[in-house]
């Protein structure tokens, strides 16, 4: 096999055992690999029935096809399962450098199933795959677990951990690489905190890879690299951080103010966006492997009560999750809340979420001090946050701790109040872009979105911006972000293409550079499958496709494809107000392009079998 | 080009909007965050089909043709498309996407005046009307 190795270890922790197996080579060719990949060994081998967190629950890591191979954004790695945070398919995607070394291994992948005895950590060296004791670090944050290990094992080796949050099964608990960078959505650090899996270990000794077509792919390597390098989206994200256009965000009504209350907060531009973060508080930059682009901060707080050591900051998701969201326009805060969130192994999107729908319940009366153990939650009250709100989800410490460790519709649904003003879709927290404000398309991509409310399942972010097109498949859309119109038939291109990219773990601010002929030489010049561009396009369709096939086995249904009535709202403030989206048509006209029942939400069988899934349309058209 | 009998008009009514926009206390102190000399390039319409504007140092200066010094940020399109711009009718990350503005040198300070161009825009409609260019304005 060329580009993918072909190869993932299965790993059970009930019984110690390790297994390597060969994965067929026509899964790689219809599902590509990432979170494609891994929805169609979750499909064949996953339980429909089991609790998330039970022991026999799969946990899958899984690389893209073009992990190590030296080029910008190609190098991230995929986690996916059943999510512990929605119960049903979830997966979430991280950069950093843990996919390179795992290829470099001679792995695409890894299944862990089963709960080890005691806290354990499994290395990976070369061939060799060991389950070691890890009782010395559980508790611990992972800053310092990242840095112990590193000590133990080498500077060179590369960590995934969790941190305390994942060990007390908090429902949106992260898995952290070299201690920062988060596999941050679905609650997968939960999965392996279930599992008293600390960390994992990868080291490599060499770096053989065979490709189809090595001299076509080192050509077009060096040109894209070169291209992503002085991209203007890649300057302006290396000067001031994936929150550069934050004070853009602020004007259209993008940025979510309490909870979704407003669209509109004008102090927020200036004191949040990038340029200030650039200005005030970072140190450096950082990257991922081999990424020309360096979008990562690296920040410090010198003075104030916020202050923080050097260290990562917080990216634009974090920024606004504690900020605006829950009314706050401190960033020195942002700073200090996000490497609290890092290191105790939390997701910051669905904690702000969650600590922003309990302000505004607690604002309404729905939430008493009685209920938060006596806890005010005021809306911008970053002390709170960080001293008191934050430490409590994390051990689940108390009424409050449990209740928002759950996730916020979980919450709502325990208080029985407060489900109108949750902010999800298929129960996880929307990230920090408001349709409303951001553009309607948006509205559309949460509500189908396999995992739930997500921004980077697909480029519709993007495209309704106006930064993306694709005329040589006939995407040649003028996208006016407030209406609907032409969203359907975009989001059609975009759910397939952000399929392929989540399936090829490409980073998307990476791969704007990247055309639909480049990306058919990618895949054609590594793994050689000799593809034309429809026969790509039917591969993101596909993954698509299967992805809602686990959900149905989950039990979910066109229904599930929803808002929440505050998403549904006219927007409040600036330039959203009055704005409102009509999620049906879009949803409608959606279905009737990509041939979806609109009962059952599932592709109809002709649909599946064009798509070459016979055999998955047998299972759920009987 | 579709809107101006030739590149002197463009580069007049661009100096007017310029002129403008100085005397706008928020959209004068904006302009000087960006804190950049910026060239606008429309030389594809002509030659010395340009303006330049110079934003360094906390100051707000602006003229035709090549700029002072070397620029910060040159922004290359057509003087149509300068006018669809400044008018608020050319989203430009989907121009500069498809290239019909091509940028060279760092773009970060422009990104401060994003949010103002709906500002900008009615302040360009006025510039024309009292030019008694009214045909140009683009509903």
């Amino acid at each position: 096999m060329y580009g993918n190795t072909g190869k993932i270890v299965q790993v059970d922790l009930n019984a110690g055992k390790v297994t390597f197996e060969a994965l067929p080579e026509s899964w790689y060719r219809a599902y590509i690999g990432g979170s494609g990949l891994a929805a169609k060994l979750f499909w064949e081998r996953g339980c429909f029935k089991r609790d998330p967190l039970d022991p026999e629950a799969m946990l899958i890591f899984m690389n893209g096809p073009f992990a190590g191979l030296k080029l910008s954004g190609a190098s991230r790695n995929s986690v996916a399962g059943c999510s512990p945070l929605t119960r049903h398919w979830g997966d979430s995607s991280c950069g950093g450098f843990f996919a390179p070394e795992l290829r470099y291994c001679g792995l695409d992948g890894l299944v862990i199933t089963g709960r080890a005895e005691n806290p354990s950590l499994l290395f990976i060296a070369d061939d060799s795959v060991q389950i070691l004791d890890a009782s010395e670090y559980w508790g611990r944050g992972a800053e310092e677990t990242n840095r112990d290990l590193k000590e133990r094992f080498g500077k060179d080796v590369r960590t995934l951990v969790i941190g305390p949050a994942a060990e007390h099964l908090v429902k949106y608990a992260v898995i952290l690489n070299e201690g920062h960078h988060a596999t941050g959505r679905a609650g997968f650090g939960a999965l392996m905190g279930s599992k008293n899996l600390k960390a994992i270990l990868v080291k490599a000794s060499k770096k053989e890879m065979s490709l189809a077509d090595p001299e076509t792919y080192e050509e077009l390597r060096k040109d894209l690299n070169e291209r992503i390098k002085g991209a203007l989206a890649s300057d302006v994200l290396r000067e001031n951080g994936t929150a550069a256009n934050l004070m853009g965000g602020v004007y259209s009504g993008d940025v979510p103010v309490k909870n979704w209350t407003s669209n509109f907060w004008e102090e927020a531009a200036d004191a949040l966006t990038g340029g200030t973060l650039t200005e005030k508080y970072l140190t450096r930059r950082s990257a991922c492997a081999y990424c020309n682009i360096a979008c990562k901060r690296v920040v410090e707080v010198k003075e104030g009560p916020y202050a923080v050591p050097e260290g990562p900051g917080p990216e634009y998701e974090t920024i606004v999750a504690f900020g605006t969201l829950i009314g706050s326009i401190d960033l020195a805060a942002t700073c200090k809340a996000g490497r609290l969130c890092n290191d105790l192994g939390i997701d910051t999107i669905s904690a702000g979420g969650s600590i922003a729908w309990a302000m505004e319940a607690f604002e309404r009366g729905d939430l008493t001090l009685e209920e938060t153990g006596g806890i005010a939650l005021n809306w911008g009250d970053m002390d709170t946050v960080i001293d008191v709100i934050i430490p409590k989800i994390s051990s689940r410490d108390g009424a409050l701790g449990n209740l928002l460790a759950e996730g916020s519709l979980a919450a709502a649904r325990k208080l029985g109040k407060g489900l109108d003003y949750t902010v999800h879709s298929k129960g996880m927290e929307a990230p920090m872009h408001d349709p409303r404000g951001g553009g309607y398309g948006m509205a559309l991509t949460y509500a189908v979105s396999a995992r739930g409310a997500c921004h980077v399942c697909d480029p519709m972010l993007f495209i309704e911006m106006g930064a993306r097109y694709y005329p040589e498949i006939g995407f040649d859309f003028i996208m006016e972000p407030k209406t609907e119109e032409n969203k359907a038939e975009a989001a059609v291109t975009a759910v397939a293409l952000g399929a392929i990219e989540n399936s090829a773990c490409f980073c998307q601010f990476a791969d704007a550079e990247v055309s639909i002929p480049n990306w058919l030489t990618l895949f054609n010049a590594v793994a050689g499958y000799g593809w034309d561009a429809n026969d790509m396009m039917r591969a993101g369709r596909r993954v698509f496709y299967l992805k809602r096939l686990i959900n149905h086995r989950y039990g979910l249904t066109a229904l599930d494809d929803a808002l929440t009535p505050r998403m549904l709202e006219p927007g409040k403030g600036g330039e959203a107000e009055g704005s409102q989206v009509d999620l049906e048509k879009m949803k409608a006209r959606f279905y009737e392009l990509m041939e979806i029942d609109p009962v059952r939400g599932i592709p109809t069988r002709k649909a599946l079998e064009d798509c070459g899934m016979a055999e998955e349309a047998a299972v759920v058209w009987k | 080009m579709e809107y101006w009998k030739d590149p002197q008009e463009a580069v007049t009514a661009i100096l007017k909007l310029h002129e403008a926009v100085s005397k706008d206390p928020e959209l004068g102190e904006s302009m000087k965050k960006v804190n950049q000399l910026i060239w606008y390039d429309y030389t594809e319409d002509g030659p010395g089909c340009a303006v330049w504007v110079d934003c360094r140092g906390g100051q707000f200066s602006f003229g035709a043709g090549d700029p002072p010094d070397k620029p910060d940020l040159i922004m290359s399109l057509s003087a149509d498309d300068a006018h669809r711009s400044w008018s608020d009718k050319l989203n430009p990350v989907m121009a500069i996407t498809r290239k019909k503005i091509r940028i060279k040198g760092s773009a970060t300070g422009l990104l401060k005046l994003a949010p103002k161009l709906k500002k900008v825009a009615a302040i360009y409609v006025q510039v024309l009307k009292d030019m008694g260019w009214e045909e140009k304005i683009i509903k």
